[in-house]
């Protein structure tokens, strides 16, 4: 994501308040009003509050990266019951029943299959059906792990400029003092 | 980022989004790492599994599809193995190729960074 080099004007994103870049240490204190101790707090805050938004989108990451799989699996049994259908074979599956204990299952020609929906609710679709169903919620899948790591990225920019900020407000504030004490002692001597 | 003793090496936007992008491409990096070792196993496992295949005299191999465990007869199996090895092994050279581009980048904006901020910056891992 290369943004020119004018001026950076992205506010928010998404409800992630934007982190507006500083040109000018001594011009941001100013304007804003704040002693370096403030700004410096004012900052710490924000650093804190990004951490929490990006362990937040972390956590809905991890949900999506493993929900994809999950559907990729669904769709090719799916497939595989529809390749079976022809033959007129049964499919012969082995199946956990419980940790460590296998059953075998003999699943005759179907047209139909039952998918889990969530919240105890199963429904049955024809194959065709069921493909285009789980077809688009891997779609949706993917689409939102996108909007997300867009998200992610932008936050973690937030965060990047901030600690430059208060890195370089900091420096700003040192070196205020050594000119002063500079000062101080150029006045004594 | 390392805290100088307040030196007057001025920030502008661009070497904002420099070290913006830095930061950036090495997360990428680490999950590259992390993509290309999973790839690197699965290889594996496929590779020890048709080894496993070629060994055995069972006309019917139990394959898993899903959560369950198919009766697929062997030379089917195989074919599967075959495909999925591909299917991996192109992946984990598209995953490498990304991996050498981020290094490349990464080193490029090491120079310039270093160029202009020199003790002030520290770009490396901790």
């Amino acid at each position: 994501m290369a943004s020119s080099s004018s001026s950076p004007a992205v506010t928010e994103r998404r409800g992630i308040p934007g982190a507006s870049f500083v040109h000018d240490v001594q011009t941001y204190l100013t304007e804003s009003g704040l002693d370096v101790n403030s700004a410096l707090a004012f900052l710490q805050e924000r650093l804190q509050q990004y951490k929490l938004v990006e362990m937040k989108l972390l956590a809905q990451q991890r949900d999506l990266q493993a929900k994809i799989p999950d559907i990729e699996k669904c769709l090719d049994v799916v497939a595989t019951l529809e390749a079976k259908k022809g033959t007129g074979e049964p499919l012969i599956a082995d199946f956990e029943v419980s940790e460590g204990i296998y059953s075998r299952a003999r699943i005759e020609d179907t047209d139909s299959v039952c998918l889990w929906l969530g919240a105890n609710v199963m429904l049955e679709y024809s194959c065709e059906e069921a493909t285009a169903l789980l077809q688009k919620n891997l779609e949706n899948a993917k689409a939102s792990l996108e909007v997300l790591v867009t998200d992610l990225q932008f936050l973690r920019d937030q965060v990047t400029i901030t600690q430059v900020t208060i890195a370089r407000v900091y420096n700003w504030d040192v070196h205020q003092r050594r000119i002063r004490q500079a000062a101080a002692a150029a006045q004594d001597s | 980022m390392q805290q100088s003793g307040g030196s007057e090496t001025e920030v502008t936007w661009e070497d904002q989004q420099n070290i913006n992008k830095f930061g950036r491409l090495n997360n990428r990096f680490h999950e590259l790492e992390d993509e290309i070792k999973m790839a690197k196993e699965t290889n594996e496992n496929l590779e020890d599994a048709s080894n496993e295949l070629i060994l055995t005299d069972e006309e019917m191999v139990r394959f898993q599809i899903g959560e369950v465990f198919a009766h697929v007869p062997k030379e089917e199996v195989e074919e599967r193995i075959e495909q999925m090895k591909e299917v991996t092994s192109k992946k984990l050279e598209k995953l490498e190729e990304e991996k050498d581009s981020v290094v490349a980048q990464m080193a490029e904006l090491k120079k310039i960074l270093y160029g202009k901020f020199k003790d002030s910056i520290n770009l490396e891992e901790d």
